[in-house]
């Protein structure tokens, strides 16, 4: 068994998701060593995954590729994908974080990132990345521009064929390959994990996931984004073009039923992004957002809402009391318009994509390091009107949505903080 | 290139370990090629649209689709260009063998 790695460090980030990104960065560029530990097999978090950007359209992977490049070369910052931490103890003034660096299944020195083992594999799984609507083999590059470009095997899904190893140039496929302990030495820390969505089952209304061509905005990135799983925008159950698609707003957030009472900021906007980018590839399609409120707040927010409404998507004040589907798998979205007649009415569409809400990614106060929750499971900051980053435990950083909901430039700008903060409590130790 | 031998000790190790491959794993794959096999086939004949691929390999639509999906990444078809409600796929050149 060979000897578990050590790592020294200044700081310790957890995720990497645009706030880690930035905050490792801004760290590494001050002088400080960072290491940046994502569960993920690469880094980017869920940014890496979406289309465009509000309300500037710019392309995400494109905002979000050099900053994964930038942290994946730069000699201060260490980067373990496809790690979890399982506990960060304090130890006087620095703390001592338990890694497992989860098998790959390949000897990482050794890949040059050919893909062959990928080519041959027989077996196709649903992709995650894709929302499960592409395919991925059981050994396989997470992602086009995944960093790094290493593969992963999902052994519980491997007929061991052998193929993998045969078709690999260097010889590296490796089946035998067990986790591996790594320990992280660092004298502060910053929390990064940021969200998950509220699942499609939360609300049993809307068909609990069931429904082929109800989708998650998630899904609907991958569908809109040019190297999509299927190239183009088709509905899941059989490929065709949509005609109408349907947005239902606050379909995971403000109901208490679902213990989401909160806005959750962002699915306003990327609901009204979504819906301009559908409009541009699908240009005679009907698209309608039913909305309790719509809240664009930021910079810019309310002249992009005025320009969607001005190139024709449909929003309608209404709340949906349901979506069923017919026999054609077509859903069906029974609303109570809030404005104008108020009987309930029925309306067929092609596509649906439930607006869900955002909930925190990770119980950070499992860690034990003093940082709290709030009432909705978010990293508690100690005084907000003080810092935007520091919370109870000393040494220890929030960034981005682990402490609420926020969209992109919000995060970006509090990884700036939790960095700053983090530094300016490592020179004072 | 890869070494035979210790890829047979690897294997022959990984059956000790785990056991042996579970009989619906195997199943599944089968019927996964024999799907793909399927709507290659149905392709020989022509560009297809999703659901017919699925009426010819005999499959229900969005599994069909899935297929199609996994094709076209790995370079086994491609869309053809065209309007419509349904967009068609077709072999990449060589596949037609």
């Amino acid at each position: 068994m060979s000897p578990m790695e050590k790592i020294e460090v200044d700081t310790l980030v957890v995720g990497s998701g645009i706030a880690g990104l930035q905050s490792a960065l801004d760290l590494a560029d001050q002088g400080f060593s960072v290491a940046i530990v994502e569960k993920a097999p690469s880094i980017g978090g869920k940014m890496i995954s979406l289309s465009k950007v509000f309300p500037t359209l710019d392309c995400a992977s494109c905002i979000t590729t050099p900053r994964m490049a930038s942290v994946s070369h730069h000699p201060r910052i260490k980067t373990l994908t496809y790690s979890t931490v399982d506990a960060i103890k304090r130890e006087g003034k620095t703390f001592t974080a338990a890694v497992t660096r989860k098998p790959r299944y390949i000897d990482e020195k050794e890949c040059i990132s050919c893909k062959r083992c990928e080519e041959v594999c027989p077996v196709y799984l649903p992709d995650e990345y894709e929302q499960g609507l592409g395919a991925k083999k059981t050994i396989s590059i997470p992602f086009t521009n995944a960093i790094p470009q290493l593969p992963v095997m999902h052994p519980e899904h491997c007929i061991r064929c052998g193929a993998c190893a045969r078709a690999c140039p260097k010889d590296c496929i490796e089946f035998l390959q067990e986790p591996a302990p790594v320990e992280i030495k660092a004298k502060a820390v910053i929390l990064a994990t940021g969200y998950e969505t509220t699942p499609m089952t939360a609300k049993k209304q809307y068909g609990m996931g069931e429904l082929p061509n109800v989708i998650s905005p998630m899904a609907a990135e991958r569908l809109l984004a040019p190297h999509g799983p299927y190239g183009r925008v088709l509905r899941p159950s059989d490929g065709k073009v949509p005609g109408s698609i349907a947005y239902v707003q606050c379909a995971g957030s403000r109901d208490k039923s679902i213990g989401v009472p909160y806005c959750s900021r962002v699915c306003c906007m990327y609901a009204i992004k979504q819906a301009v980018l559908l409009s541009g590839s699908l240009p005679i399609a009907d698209i309608t957002i039913y909305y309790m409120d719509i809240r664009a707040f930021g910079k810019g927010y309310e002249q992009f809402y005025s320009n969607a409404k001005a190139m024709g998507i449909n929003f309608v004040k209404a709340k949906v009391a349901r979506v069923t589907e017919d026999a054609e798998h077509n859903p069906i979205v029974r609303i109570e318009r809030q404005e104008g007649t108020s009987a309930p009415e029925e309306v067929k569409q092609d596509l649906v994509i439930l607006s869900q809400g955002l909930v925190p990614g990770c119980d950070v106060s499992k860690f034990g390091l003093g940082t709290g929750l709030n009432a909705f499971g978010f990293a508690q900051l100690s005084d907000e009107t003080v810092s935007s980053a520091v919370t109870a435990g000393a040494g220890v950083f929030a960034a981005g949505v682990v402490k609420g909901p926020r969209d992109i430039p919000d995060s970006v700008v509090d990884a700036g903080s939790a960095a700053m903060e983090a530094a300016s409590y490592i020179r004072k130790l | 290139m890869a070494n035979t031998v210790k890829l047979a000790e690897q294997l022959k190790k990984l059956n000790e370990l785990r056991g042996p491959v579970p009989q619906a794993l195997r199943d599944r794959v089968a019927a996964q090629t024999k799907a793909q096999k399927a709507i290659m086939e149905a392709l020989k004949t022509g560009p297809k649209t999703a659901p017919e691929l699925a009426v010819s390999a005999g499959l229900p639509h969005d599994e069909a689709l899935w297929h199609v999906a996994a094709l076209r990444k790995y370079g086994k078809l491609f869309d053809v260009a065209g309007r419509g409600d349904y967009p068609k796929y077709e072999l990449k050149a060589g596949e037609a063998k």
